[in-house]
């Protein structure tokens, strides 16, 4: 390939790297965690909150009666189904019709339960969130609220990270093969770091790809849809979809009470797709012309559409099986194809083992973005010569090692000390979303504004040991729940795994804590890694480039 | 966002044509053609996908601009030039339109 090339793609590598780079830390940080939204959300509810499932079927005169009664449930409300059996609380959402299609932060949540005299008892019911908030941070790339414009500003980092991934590879391209499966570990740790940087983007390069293509089309589908019907579909594409409202007065309102009992409509899905496992029942409309029941669940050897999993359409009188295009296991392939995007994305196929496949590919892409702007920043060091005077650094690198140090360290530790507060926050304040939306900014900008203050290297080291201390604090909180159950927080044995993995990710903090550490005491002191002020000529140890962390 | 100065390599290498970087142009070109042509190639699709309904091949069609717009735009600095880059592109575009406007004739006989 000629030279021009490599050139020129090396600046679109450079820029788009740089400018997208912290941005999609976050999200990658925050992603890999958001695969195991379910276990965390359930690490993070009170056992109080929790409720005895109950045979699927003694949860009908609830559904029956709730949805009969009360028309925002009426309109739409869902059942969770857990094990084959259901937890006897019908939940529903209310939207603010004036805020924006996907700002969830405006919507609010009702329940209802049986009380024991047999009535119905509604309450408004704040969710925890927390887990929902690290979605958010993963899904607009660290801003506080997934509304529209936010989501268009992921969609433009998003586009910078293909660039960034085709332009890796062509600059990377005529060495390939040479460099391909070299990690040269030695004395040119800078030479270590681009080795590393390459086989990491180059092994996981398919599931880059299809995020940055997939996350593109999460941030701007409604508007492609848009164009495309005015342009391509002749507006035949917003009639596929009638939102038209029945008016009232055009039928008798059907009566719940002749709906079919949960166990009928799990059993009629389950003969549609066999090995399907229920996990929700979600009704709409059902006292209107077109009743509809989603029976959602997941089917561990099928692709599933939705991180939820797949539904079932069905007409929860009559039991017709409406719709199977999001129906995981029988699926058309045209609907099978879509799916497995999403799939792709969402992690919501192949069982137990792929959400950890998830979850390292993901730290593995926060690492790629990681060191990308540690190379950027030590390929321009001016080096100092060997017994000569100590060169002025560029007043940017100092500036981008900050940013960085501060921005992905006080991502990690944020979010950290946000999850192992839900241990502490329930039944002490009031309004915990925001709560836990505070510690995690708290934390975030007094990690940036200290790494600005202090400088790259003698912050990266403190920092860590922080985010080592907050990471310590989610299993802490749960072995302290243990140990005095008096302080209100808790610990439950199945959900174990979560406090694992937060000690081995301490663990792993630390270690770079230290090795950081050391870097930072006797590596060269040309470095914005060196703690050491400039010293007189002579001083320098090395005059190999090096990098802050392992050696 | 300027253009590169090649000339200090091109005389010191026997190469005849250098690579112009045109940051803005070639960018540009990729941005707004690479666009166009996506949803071009979303309308080819489209008429391989009459018999599904539209609800599916709608889906289908979406999906297939963005890998189509952005290899575009990941792909244009490998023009010579900005000007190149927008001829191409431009001609790339006619292109596919006339073939639609064909297919869309022959399926409406």
């Amino acid at each position: 390939m000629r030279a021009d090339y490599i050139r020129i793609y090396k600046s679109v590598h450079t820029w788009t790297g740089i400018v997208a780079g912290m941005a999609l830390f976050i999200a990658f940080y925050a992603g890999a965690l958001t695969v195991f939204k379910e276990p965390l959300r359930r690490w993070s509810t009170p056992p109080a909150a929790l409720m005895q499932p109950v045979p699927m079927d003694a949860a009908q005169p609830l559904i029956v009666q709730t949805l009969a009664a009360t028309p925002a449930a009426g309109r739409g409300a869902t059942l969770r189904l857990e094990g084959g059996q259901a937890i006897a609380r019908l939940e529903w959402q209310v939207r603010n019709p004036k805020a924006d299609d996907h700002d969830e932060s405006s919507v609010r949540h009702f329940s209802a339960v049986l009380a024991p005299d047999g009535s119905v008892q509604v309450r408004e019911q704040p969710p925890s969130r927390l887990v929902e908030f690290i979605d958010v941070l993963h899904r607009v790339v660290g801003l506080p609220v997934d509304s529209d414009p936010n989501r268009w500003i992921m969609g433009v980092i998003s586009a910078l990270y293909f660039l960034a991934l085709v332009s890796g590879v062509v600059v990377l391209l005529p060495s390939l093969v040479k460099d391909f499966f070299a990690l040269r570990v030695g004395r040119n740790l800078k030479r270590m770091w681009l080795d590393a940087h390459n086989v990491v983007g180059i092994v996981s390069l398919p599931f880059h790809i299809v995020m940055a293509l997939s996350a593109v089309v999460f941030a701007y589908h409604d508007q492609i849809f848009a164009l495309q019907d005015k342009l391509v579909h002749q507006g035949q594409w917003s009639q596929a979809f009638p939102r038209s409202q029945a008016k009232p007065g055009e039928a008798p309102p059907r009566d719940p009470a002749g709906m079919l009992p949960p166990s009928r409509l799990v059993q009629i899905v389950k003969d549609a797709a066999p090995g399907f496992e229920p996990v929700g029942l979600q009704y709409s409309q059902v006292t209107g012309p077109k009743p509809m029941v989603r029976v959602w669940g997941k089917n561990p050897e099928a692709v599933s559409p939705r991180a939820l999993g797949g539904f079932a359409a069905l007409d929860p009188y009559s039991g017709k099986l409406l719709s199977s295009d999001y129906l995981s296991g029988a699926q058309s392939t045209p609907n099978l194809f879509i799916s497995s995007f999403f799939a792709l994305h969402m992690a919501s196929f192949g069982g137990a083992a792929v959400p950890w496949l998830y979850l390292l590919l993901g730290l593995a892409g926060a690492w790629l973005f990681y060191s990308g702007n540690l190379l950027w920043v030590e390929t321009r060091r001016k080096a100092q010569r060997r017994g000569g005077e100590m060169p002025a650094q560029r007043r940017d690198t100092a500036l981008m090692a900050s940013a960085t140090v501060g921005v992905c360290i006080g991502c990690v530790a944020g979010i950290s000390l946000t999850l192992a507060a839900a241990k502490w926050l329930p039944g002490r304040v009031d309004g915990l979303a925001a709560w836990h939306v505070g510690i995690y900014y708290s934390v975030f900008f007094a990690c940036v504004a200290w790494a600005f203050a202090r400088g790259a290297a003698r912050a990266a080291v403190p920092l860590l040991w922080l985010a080592v201390a907050c990471t310590l604090a989610i299993p802490a909180s749960s072995l302290l729940g243990w140990l005095a159950p008096g302080t209100g927080a808790w610990a439950e044995r199945a959900l174990l795994g979560v406090d694992l993995t937060a000690l081995a990710g301490a663990l792993a903090l630390a270690w770079m804590a230290r090795a950081t550490a050391r870097r930072v005491r006797s590596g060269p002191q040309d470095s914005v890694w060196s703690a050491a002020r400039p010293q007189p000529a002579g001083e320098g140890q090395g005059q190999e480039p090096a990098l802050p962390w392992p050696r | 966002m300027s253009a590169a100065p090649a000339e200090t390599e091109a005389g010191r290498r026997a190469r005849p044509r250098p690579v112009r970087a045109d940051w803005l142009s070639k960018t540009l070109a990729g941005l707004l053609l690479g666009f166009s042509l996506s949803i071009i190639a979303s309308g080819l699709l489209m008429t391989q996908l009459r018999e599904l309904p539209v609800a599916v091949s709608g889906q289908l069609a979406m999906w297939l601009v963005p890998p189509v717009w952005l290899l575009v735009l990941a792909c244009v600095y490998f023009f010579a030039s900005g000007l190149r880059a927008w001829a191409w592109l431009l001609g790339a575009n006619a292109l596919a339109l006339g073939l639609w406007w064909l297919i869309r004739q022959g399926g409406a006989a």
